[in-house]
């Protein structure tokens, strides 16, 4: 259980840190109608084992969205779209039950849950954050065509990049 | 104390949740410069729309005295109308004239419409100046009847659907005069009887009151010709008259007060009695 806890540690301060550091710089533009945005961040509050009580999640999601809005010039955007991940994340789990329950250390990871089921759950869960954050970000839904293509477009670029960093680092938690 | 804490230990994560995103929604709205103005400008919006349900409450329980000061305008606008009628006369009249006729305001309590003899009660009596014997219209556009009883606050009309209904009237830029009757049980049409055949009249033509009786001043318009006949064996034609103005549904009248009534009455009563 203490190497659970110390891999989530370093895998939130290093999705934190890519996240600012890497992720932030790119934007693709698309005709000028959306832009194109990794927001690969959630994994770090999505990944946390199966059994993580709601409470932590919640103020990890707080503060982790906080520290992130610091960065991004924008108080509170974040951390609420994050907030709102954390608290939808165990009902997504619950309705992606396998028939024999889950272990007590279960991690929902592409390694330990089978493809079938990490597709699902990142990319229903992926697809509520990025909606979430762009409805806040634009706070009416007078825009609701710019919402729309945001989310689309940077829920595809950030699931296929989730994909490919889950088969890059095969972690045990 | 007990009973908090459990409520805490069941929904604590759902509490805070919310509590987070309250704060965080606070620090949006206050640090953020568009979402910032998007809030405030909607919630104006909000705010505009429940004074504007507001100021709509307070203006339908405000239609009474509104309806009052309109009836009031209506009253003097319809004089001046009857003013000018007579002004565009080729004989000048004395200055007194103008005056002569006044409206008085009321509104219908009860009335009829299906019977032979049909009938209205004004909400108003001999108290605010009604007598009897006064015309009572509707608007420049239509009679309604004339007053045939009067208490203190409410007076008996005699509509125009009235079998004992007799007003003089004639028809605009022709000669002759007429008085115009109720014999269909129609509420829309009237017969003008005794225009004498040697007078030219048309299908359409506006029918006026005459202002040959103390009741009703020259020029209130009363309905169109709808059709006439002439009767072989008969001096005059048979002309039915389309009504301007439903009397089905009226909801208020404005009385005739002829200033000058009793001393043209009092003139004629000696000419009869020599």
């Amino acid at each position: 259980m203490n190497s659970a806890i110390q891999t989530n540690i370093i895998r939130i301060i290093f999705v934190f840190l890519a996240q600012v550091l890497i992720f932030k710089q790119i934007t693709f533009s698309l005709g000028g109608l959306a832009y194109i945005h990794f927001l690969i961040y959630p994994i770090a509050i999505l990944l946390m084992p199966v059994k993580t009580s709601r409470p932590v999640l919640l103020v990890l999601a707080f503060i982790f969205g906080i520290a992130l809005d610091m960065f991004y010039d924008s108080p509170g955007i974040h951390a609420a779209a994050l907030v709102f991940t954390a608290y939808i994340r165990n009902i997504i789990i619950i309705f992606l039950e396998p028939f024999d329950g889950y272990n007590i250390d279960d991690v929902p990871t592409l390694k330990r849950m089978g493809t079938g089921w990490f597709v699902s759950y990142i990319s229903v869960a992926l697809l509520i954050h990025t909606f979430v954050y762009f409805s806040i970000e634009a706070f009416s839904f007078v825009f609701f065509f710019e919402i729309f293509l945001n989310t689309i477009f940077s829920f595809i670029v950030t699931f296929i990049f989730v994909l490919v960093l889950q088969f890059i680092f095969r972690t045990k938690y | 104390m007990y009973n908090v804490v459990q409520l805490f230990a069941k929904y604590g994560a759902h509490i805070m949740f919310v509590v987070l995103e309250i704060i965080c929604f606070y620090l949006i709205i206050n640090y953020n410069l568009v979402q910032k103005e998007i809030f405030l400008n909607s919630s104006n919006v909000y705010a505009a729309k429940i004074a504007q349900q507001q100021s709509k409450i307070s203006q339908f329980s405000n239609l009474r005295n509104q309806n009052d000061s309109l009836m009031h305008e209506n009253a003097t606008l319809i004089e001046n109308l009857i003013t000018i009628e007579y002004s565009s006369d080729n004989i000048p009249e004395a200055d007194s004239f103008y005056n002569q006729y006044s409206l008085i305001p009321a509104s219908i309590c009860n009335s009829t419409i299906h019977l032979r003899n049909n009938h209205f009660t004004l909400c108003k009596g001999s108290r605010e100046g009604i007598k009897k014997d006064m015309g009572v219209i509707s608007s420049y556009q239509g009679i309604i009847g004339i007053v045939r009883n009067v208490s203190e606050n409410f007076s008996h009309v005699m509509s125009l659907l009235n079998s004992q209904t007799k007003i003089s009237c004639s028809i605009k830029s022709r000669k002759g005069h007429g008085s115009l009757v109720w014999k269909t049980m129609d509420p829309l049409r009237m017969t003008l009887e005794s225009i004498p055949k040697h007078e030219k009249i048309a299908v359409g033509d506006t029918v006026i009151t005459s202002g040959y009786s103390t009741m009703f001043p020259r020029g209130i318009l009363v309905g169109k010709i709808e059709k006439y006949v002439s009767i072989p064996g008969s001096n005059n034609y048979d002309i039915t008259v389309k009504l301007f103005n439903d009397l089905t549904n009226i909801k208020y009248a404005y009385v005739i007060q002829n200033r000058l009534d009793t001393e043209q009455a009092k003139l004629e009563k000696e000419v009869v009695d020599e």
